[in-house]
């Protein structure tokens, strides 16, 4: 008995020590896990892969600091695969936090793919492959003003030029011109996508979410409302293995690096909870 | 009177497609809400500033730590405001080698700082699974099973234990769970309808505060 | 092991830590940190709002571009500020009255739409559900499966009848998909929040420390 008083009054700094070394150690001393890609990320991956060459792949950035190791790997999962294929791309983002973010994930692979490219027709170019729109509050001025003509909407881009003299702007108008949405978010936005977006103009909406939403957007999947799915760090390590399998891009993983902790820290957490189960019920039986 | 009539400017839109609607419903957007929204941002920050300033002024708890507040936020603004989004305007973001532009700082200070304060809420959540999360009822333990199929089986190990282990994790998000959830999403959806319909015909007045006219 | 040379780098650092420290016991180094992030964010917010919507959107078109229809937004805009004068206060109402009511009323269509509407069409038993699955005819036991856990959800949350009889078997049934869905639910958040600490320590151990590539 005296053994389960103890183990039921441990230190709760004990417990976070536990947790960091477990968490720690893997990321130290890494090792590889083969990923297994799920349908909700094949589904993303073939939506993403099949756009037209006519029309091109808005990504939301709606991820913040908060919520940037879940979902930064999938944005820089998804822009490789967009750039490998020549899918022309419009980011913007629904909120005033992500900027700074959305640049950066742009700027990386950006320059990954400008440091291989050996001509101007292979390299990524600003304005004419891919454009950062930036932000307009609120919301909604964004996600219905897109339908009727996107340059109304975003007259200058983030970095202040005017929209309309940017070349990849004269093809894209509107969401008729957009194959696909991919909202990555860890909250509402691909929710107001379809709402709105895709009830109103017919857009095609895939999303990258953190694991806290996961249960609430499938719904949204089994509809259809949702092209596609990846959820969390292990759907970001998915995208990662799938567009590293299916075509041989190579580039740092960070999300599938992360997986060897995960699954550590997932065995101490359950084992947490069923020796605290165990301790409860010992206690119970002697009461 | 106001909330009823943008309300159904806010309908119609859907309902008529007519250009002339349409053009003005865009206008409404682009000129009328966007500005308002901008606006609303200045109504939020002087709230956050009277209520530090009030703080600092009665010496309330922590009210040092206001100064701080407002210190950092007087720098950052006036570095973003005139230093410009990328550090190219009048005033000058960079002492040699060393860049202090709002790019910048947002990545070095406000970056690590929320990611930090959310990464927290691991170690809050292991000790609560091991305090808190008792099997007492056939719910709860219900509630442990799926949650422990699920942590297992969408990570690579879950594979180890069992190649089915993974699928099945999938079923439990494909079809419990959206059952579930779906049961929730209409009753939340339906108390959305409720609600809106309210406020635009001016029967739920909370948003007015405090139940003015 | 190799120690960051980059100033910011350190700066991130230390902030991280100063959070972190708060696993320890609440302490001044985290309430500093706390307040900085804060001040930081606003000034990153008041940058762009002011460059990226009011500069392009009112001030640029309305002050050197002639559109003098902007200055309707601008006088609702500013009557935001009213809420800091008490005597005229109840002007708040007027924008947050527009920018409210035309949220409500685009949400109406929407909701209906998406929530209630697609949702339906997803849970029915038809041979474009059945064949969404991609499990042959297994697909048409999931479906049954999936229509029946959403009706006996909803008679879960029907509180206008006691749960007895027929209605208290289907609202038990429709608990054990709740609690299912909310397992998979806590399943998930656990990866969620360990992944957040994971992104920390491999900054951490990266580019501070270097100890991880």
């Amino acid at each position: 008995m005296k053994t389960t008083d103890l183990l039921m009054k441990i230190d709760r700094r004990i417990i976070y020590l536990i947790l960091l070394v477990v968490v720690t150690l893997p990321l130290i001393f890494p090792s590889v896990q083969s990923v297994r890609v799920m349908p909700p990320v094949e589904k993303l991956f073939n939506a993403i892969d099949t756009i037209p060459a006519d029309k091109s792949l808005i990504i939301d950035f709606d991820y913040d600091p908060q919520t940037l190791p879940e979902l930064e790997p999938m944005a820089i999962a998804i822009l490789r695969h967009a750039f490998e294929r020549r899918i022309k791309v419009l980011a913007l983002s629904l909120y005033v936090q992500p900027l700074g973010l959305a640049t950066n994930a742009l700027n990386q692979v950006t320059a990954e793919y400008n440091s291989k490219a050996s001509t101007r027709a292979d390299s990524i170019i600003y304005g004419r492959d891919y454009v950062f729109l930036g932000w307009q509050p609120p919301p909604l001025v964004p996600i219905l003003g897109m339908g009727e003509s996107i340059i109304n909407v975003y007259k200058t881009d983030y970095y202040g030029n005017q929209t309309d003299t940017l070349p990849l702007m004269q093809r894209i108008k509107n969401y008729s011109n957009v194959g696909l949405l991919v909202s990555l978010s860890s909250g509402d936005p691909p929710r107001w996508w379809i709402e709105y977006a895709q009830n109103r103009f017919g857009l095609h909406v895939g999303a990258g979410i953190t694991a806290v939403s996961a249960s609430e957007f499938y719904p949204y999947l089994q509809t259809g409302q949702f092209s596609g799915l990846m959820v969390g760090m292990k759907g970001a390590a998915e995208y990662e293995e799938i567009v590293s399998s299916q075509m041989g891009i190579v580039g740092r993983r960070k999300a599938s690096e992360a997986l060897p902790s995960l699954t550590y820290a997932h065995l101490v957490m359950i084992a947490f909870i069923v020796v605290g189960n165990i301790g409860f019920f010992i206690q119970r039986r002697h009461k | 009177m106001l909330v009823f009539v943008f309300g159904i400017l806010g309908i119609i839109p859907f309902i008529i497609p007519h250009p002339a609607v349409q053009n003005v419903d865009e206008y409404l957007r682009n000129n009328l809400l966007k500005i308002l929204a901008a606006f609303a941002l200045i109504l939020g920050l002087g709230s956050l500033l009277r209520v530090h300033i009030d703080k600092m002024k009665r010496k309330g708890q922590n009210w040092q730590y206001s100064w701080v507040l407002i210190l950092t936020f007087v720098v950052s603004a006036i570095i973003g405001l005139f230093g410009g989004v990328n550090g190219t305007g009048i005033l000058p973001t960079r002492i040699g080698s060393f860049p202090f532009d709002i790019w910048t700082i947002y990545l070095n200070v406000e970056v690590p700082l929320g990611a930090t304060m959310f990464a927290l809420l691991s170690f809050f959540m292991a000790s609560a699974a091991y305090r808190a999360f008792r099997a007492r009822s056939t719910e709860a333990t219900l509630l442990l099973a799926a949650a422990f199929v699920v942590m297992l089986g969408v990570l690579p190990f879950g594979n180890r234990i069992s190649p089915h282990l993974p699928s099945f994790a999938q079923w439990i998000m494909d079809v419990p769970n959206v059952a579930g959830q779906r049961g929730i999403l209409f009753g939340v959806a339906l108390g959305m309808l409720a609600t809106a319909l309210k406020i635009i015909l001016g029967i739920e007045r909370s948003w007015l505060g405090g139940g003015g006219e | 092991m190799t120690l960051s040379h980059d100033p910011w780098v350190w700066i991130s650092a230390i902030l991280s830590i100063a959070i972190l420290s708060f696993l320890f016991r609440d302490n001044p180094f985290y309430k500093l940190a706390e307040h900085i992030f804060v001040g930081v964010a606003n000034g990153w917010a008041v940058t762009f709002y002011w460059h990226n919507v009011l500069m392009p959107s009112l001030f640029n078109p309305l002050f050197r571009q002639g559109q003098f229809l902007l200055t309707i937004p601008f006088i609702i805009g500013i009557l935001y500020l009213t809420r800091f004068i008490p005597r005229v206060s109840w002007l708040v109402r007027i924008p947050i009255g527009i920018s409210m009511g035309y949220a409500v009323g685009a949400s109406i269509p929407a909701v209906s739409q998406a929530y209630i509407i697609k949702q339906i069409q997803g849970t029915i038993l038809t041979p474009e559900n059945f064949q969404a699955w991609n499990a042959g005819t297994t697909g048409i036991i999931w479906s049954v499966i999936l229509l029946l856990g959403v009706i006996c959800t909803l008679s879960y949350f029907f509180f206008s009848r006691e749960h007895k009889g027929l209605l208290g078997v289907t609202s038990r049934i429709g608990i054990v998909f709740v609690m299912i869905g909310f397992g998979a639910a806590f399943g998930y958040t656990v990866m969620a929040r360990i992944s957040l600490l994971i992104g920390r320590l491999q900054f951490l151990l990266g580019p501070w420390l270097g100890i991880i590539d």
